[in-house]
């Protein structure tokens, strides 16, 4: 395989479906923002370049299909990941409870080299929606967060556009970091077979 | 993307209690364009043009005359719709002018004009330099709005309103007939029409008039007066047209200000268009422009063109594919574009560009395809089309003699169904191997509300031996049982006798179908209204409003969530629903063939996924078999797992269509015709078609994943569906060859336990063949212990244990034979083997899943 010249940064982004993973993606990638995405199937991922201080950096952002049967397939995409985005929607409490779920998932399918230290960044999304309909609170958000051992935390609208930017700064920096300390494990195998079969071992099932 | 024509006409809302009879002629009226005002009043005559030809091949002897004319309809008969909207969208285009609308820009051949040929004449040599003062009625012409169902014809007649914009190039004397391409709002383009000023009458007495008028015949563009200004002249009477600046060929119909901008400044990709095509038109025998190959040529104008869009597009996201899609009409011969050395640095240069050009060529190709679909299809444009490794597709074999190919093509329609109807009983009078041959060939009229009833049938709601009173019967007690089925939920609902974790279950459930619900084909018109306040003030879908057919799609997923407990709801269903009740337009008989769809469709589903991946390893056996080329370059992107079809097999290709085709693809697939399987040499037919720019151009997993995803909306489904059966022919072919050769298909068992020893977290026990960690699924079971994959037996779907030296083995053993993965194999010569999955491919009847195996595998609440 040709070796690219730029660095590629692959996030992966998780949570339970409808809590906003593809216009969350859509609204930082192409800035739309659209109340009729259909349900992902499958996974699909957009890139955008970015500058982390002074460098140019490609983020490869893969969305997948949130109901959680569909993930035993997606093993594939989690390998390489240098961050893992966990999006819930914060008027839906069972979607934040989740969370820890998909975390857990995501550090068995992908198994990085040290799971301890591997950056996730959580998003509580929907937060145009009225107060009253909030469930979770910001305050309980961030306490989880922090029991994560800091994992950074973003409340945002990928609808009216608010904070996206920012959070999906600091998931680049998050990943570049990653990136960067993957980088002096060179023994580690620069591809790894992927096989549909290989997902057997940590799926639900 | 929504529709933005669906949204501001709420639609109509059918009662839910109608019968399923009463419907139909209402509805019917709704799935008609403009085809269906045969009143015989007839629609006039505005101008027309003479010796008009479409040419549809090299070959002067084969060109077609014919009349380009200007018709006004009544705008009131008229619902103009353009033809890559939804099967039932209601007056679209009400926005648009009036004047527009009612217009239609058609091109009828001379042959079909009958009686009303005199006045075609009469209204071309009439002095067509002012406004018409009298008015012509002519029969309105037997025509059709768009390039996909003209199968057989060339004529058209496309709305004024539609036209997006016309290609003019006038003519050079003595080398070329001048052209006008019509390019529609939908994206489509109808035959370039040529106009041949010499024979024609009224362009010759024109020109003479204007010589006459100012001693100069030739007119404001300084070129010579021909057909083409004239039409010009027709339209810029009714409507804006706009020049385009960069694109001087490009005159723009009522263009917005985003078209004025996209044609109005620097020149564009589409001179590389134009000059290729150009030089497209003129072969085989006026190519004597000479000198620099055209295609170096334009390049060196392109390059920075290129350069400009790239860095507007560095990731080739879905814009990039509009884009594109934008550049109509261009020649398959930029395919060698790829090849040219120009490119190949700039594919250096710049990463993306590499997939950029790639999809480019690709649009391209599916484009001039499109334009040929007015051909008349024969499996030999399919070959002269094909230069893969499957290579050239035989002619298929023309079987049940009377009917032409083409004619097996044409759309079965409500009339033809009902004629093989005993019309006293209702009984079918010719064998359903028959009915399902005509429909996997032509498919159902989409207009004439024949789905409705054919529809019931193929989905096995109805007997095929029925009567009519017998149907009636079997609908009467099935719309009772649904009722039933509804209520029970329903009502434990409302008393909440349920457990705790029943009830949980139940909400997490009606939340999941909501959201879908509420975006699944909301861009039909049927789906678009929210004028309905939603029932449920505490549903998060409160303030959008709903209307009674989401509401209905709600329902019938909650009782299918309830009928099928071991199942339940699961994303995607959503997706194999909404066309089954847009057709049906009544939720009980909708219920009950969603129900029948879902009981081949329940393997996709299940929770350890197991028949999703028995498709994908069937399908990883079948390229092994049929193009090993591509298989080992999928070997080698890691993209064996065939992944990116995962989407397509999971909802039949419902994201990958627009609405009208996957219709017409789920009845074809319905009818088991050839194979019960035969969606999957779908995916192989579309594959096969992007082999080369896989193999030449994709270098890792994610670049196929995204590639494949973003054909979405470019295939085209008939050259598709010709190509799949061709390949389906090749199939059986290379099956029976092999199974003479073997003397006996069912060969002795492999050795493969190594591999499904070390697997230890598979928990499956028929650890058989290569289908070891698939075994799951239905088909393998059924199968017998025999031996692995056509060619390698299923290396590239390997196990959890296997590690990559295992791999590189099976790659070589692969590589130096052909062969059979390890172990004992090894010692075999070099031999092709049908794997039981391959075999299953030869099958007509559908796999069904037992209940124990959805009990076991589902993921419901059954279990």
């Amino acid at each position: 395989m040709a070796t690219r010249k730029k660095v590629l940064l692959k996030v992966i982004i998780l949570g339970d479906s409808g809590v906003g993973k593809t216009s969350l993606m859509n609204q930082y990638v192409n800035k739309k923002f659209s109340a009729s995405y259909k349900a992902t199937i499958g996974a699909d991922f957009l890139t955008k370049e970015v500058l982390v201080d002074d460098r140019i950096v490609t983020m490869q952002l893969w969305d997948t299909a949130g109901q959680e049967r569909f993930q035993s397939l997606g093993v594939a995409f989690y390998r390489g990941a240098d961050c893992c985005v966990l999006v819930y929607d914060v008027n839906n409490s069972k979607s934040f409870e989740t969370l820890d779920s998909w975390r857990d998932e995501f550090l068995i399918q992908a198994s990085p080299m040290d799971p301890e230290s591997f950056p996730f960044v959580v998003i509580g999304n929907k937060i145009d929606v009225e107060d009253s309909k909030r469930a979770i609170s910001n305050k309980r958000a961030q306490m989880f967060c922090q029991q994560k051992g800091g994992v950074p935390y973003f409340e945002t609208s990928a609808k009216e556009a608010i904070n996206v930017e920012q959070a999906f700064e600091v998931i680049a920096r998050q990943a570049l970091a990653q990136e960067e300390a993957g980088d002096f494990n060179s023994d580690f195998p620069e591809t790894i077979p992927i096989n549909l079969e290989s997902s057997n071992n940590g799926c639900a099932c | 993307m929504a529709n933005p024509l669906s949204p501001s006409i709420p639609p109509s809302p059918p009662s839910p209690s109608a019968s399923f009879y009463d419907m139909s002629d209402d509805e019917e009226g709704d799935y008609n364009t403009i085809m269906h005002t045969r009143t015989g009043k007839g629609v006039k005559l505005l101008y027309s043009k003479s010796k008009v030809y479409v040419h549809p091949t090299p070959s002067a002897k084969d060109n077609i005359p014919g009349f380009i004319a200007l018709i006004q309809q009544k705008s009131s008969s008229l619902a103009p719709t353009s033809p890559s909207t939804e099967a039932r969208p209601t007056s679209a285009s009400s926005s648009k002018s009036v004047a527009s609308t009612s217009l239609l820009l058609a091109w009828v051949p001379e042959s079909a004009l009958g009686d009303a040929y005199d006045t075609y004449v009469k209204v071309d040599l009439s002095d067509s330099s002012s406004p018409p003062r009298q008015s012509y009625l002519v029969p309105e012409p037997p025509t059709s709005t768009t390039t996909h169902s003209s199968l057989g014809t060339y004529a058209f007649a496309v709305p004024v309103s539609e036209i997006y914009s016309l290609l003019v190039r006038p003519p050079s004397l003595g080398w070329w007939f001048g052209s006008v391409v019509i390019n529609t709002r939908a994206g489509d383009s109808f035959p370039a029409l040529f106009f041949h000023d010499s024979e024609c009458e009224s362009t010759i007495l024109q020109r003479k008039k204007l010589a006459r008028e100012s001693f100069d015949p030739f007119s404001d563009g300084g070129g010579m007066f021909w057909g083409g200004d004239e039409v010009l002249r027709w339209l810029k009477r009714y409507v804006n047209i706009e020049r385009s600046g960069a694109e001087p060929s490009i005159y723009l119909v009522e263009p917005t200000a985003d078209d004025k901008l996209n044609f109005g400044g620097k020149p564009t990709t589409e001179k590389v268009r134009k000059s290729l095509e150009e030089e497209n038109k003129n072969t085989p025998s006026k190519k004597r422009d000479g000198g620099m190959d055209p295609i170096t040529k334009t390049l060196k104008e392109a390059r920075w063109n290129f350069l400009e869009k790239l860095s507007q597009v560095t990731t080739f996201t879905r814009r990039t594919a509009q884009a594109v899609a934008e550049n109509q009409n261009l020649p398959p011969q930029v395919r060698r574009l790829m090849h040219n050395p120009q490119v190949q640095t700039l594919q250096d240069e710049f990463d993306s560009a590499r997939i950029y050009l790639a999809r480019w060529a690709m649009g391209i190709a599916e484009q001039s395809e499109r334009e040929r679909m007015n051909r008349i299809w024969t499996a030999k444009d399919v070959l002269e089309m094909e230069d893969s490794a499957v290579g050239e597709f035989e002619i298929l074999e023309l079987e049940a003699g009377n009917l032409s190919l083409s004619e097996r093509r044409k759309p079965v329609t409500l009339t033809e169904w009902n004629g093989w109807f005993d019309e006293h009983t209702g009984r079918l009078q010719i064998t359903p191997d028959e009915v399902k041959e005509r429909i996997f060939h032509g498919g159902l009229d989409p207009e004439d509300g024949v789905r409705k009833e054919a529809w019931l049938f193929l989905l096995e709601v109805f007997n095929w031996d029925s009567s009519k009173d017998e149907r009636a019967a079997a609908l009467n007690s099935r719309r009772d049982e649904y009722i039933r089925l509804k209520g029970a939920w329903w009502e434990r609902q409302i008393e909440g006798n349920s457990t705790p974790e029943q009830a949980e279950y139940m909400r997490d459930q009606k939340s999941r179908i909501e959201k879908d619900v509420h975006r699944t084909d909301r861009t039909i018109a049927l789906f678009a209204g929210e004028d309905t306040p939603h029932p449920d003030p505490d549903s998060p879908f409160a303030d959008v409003g709903t209307n009674v057919h989401l509401e209905q799609m709600k329902d019938m997923l909650l009782t299918y969530n309830e009928y099928n407990k071991d199942l339940g709801y699961v994303q995607g269903m959503s997706d194999l629903l909404a066309p089954i009740y847009a057709v049906m337009q009544d939720d009980a008989v909708a219920f009950w063939g969603f129900e029948k769809f879902m009981e081949r469709m329940e393997r996709n589903f299940l929770r350890d996924q197991s028949g999703m991946r028995l498709q994908l390893l069937t399908l990883d056996h079948l390229v092994q078999l049929l193009d090993p080329a591509l298989y080992l370059h999928l070997q080698k992107l890691d993209s064996t797992n065939f992944f990116f079809f995962f989407r397509m097999l999971l909802v039949w290709y419902k994201r990958e269509f627009e609405w009208n085709n996957v219709l017409h693809l789920w009845e074809v697939l319905w009818t088991d015709y050839l194979s019960s399987n035969f969606h999957l040499f779908v995916a192989l037919a579309i594959l096969e078609r992007h082999r080369d720019v896989i193999m030449e151009h994709l270098r890792g997993f994610d670049e196929v994943l995204k590639y494949v995803n973003e054909l979405s909306n470019t295939i085209d489904l008939q050259t598709t569906l010709i190509r799949a059966e061709a390949l389906f022919r090749r199939f059986q072919r290379t099956v029976e060859a092999i199974d003479k050769k073997g003397n006996f298909p069912a060969p002795n068992l492999r050795q493969r336990k190594p591999i499904s020893a070390t697997s230890s977290s598979d928990s499956v026990p028929k650890a058989s063949a290569s289908g070891a960690d698939t075994g799951a699924g239905p088909a393998s079971s059924s199968g017998s212990a025999s031996g692995g994959a056509a060619s390698g037996s299923g290396s590239g779907s390997g196990t959890a244990a296997q590690t990559k030296q295992q791999q590189q083995q099976q790659n070589k053993g692969k590589q130096t034979q052909g062969g059979q993965g390890q172990g004992a194999a090894d010692a075999k010569p070099k031999e092709k083997v049908i794997s039981p999955e391959l075999r299953q491919l030869l099958s007509r009847k559908v796999e069904k899943l037992d209940k124990k195996e959805v009990r076991a595998h589902g993921g419901g609440v059954g279990t």
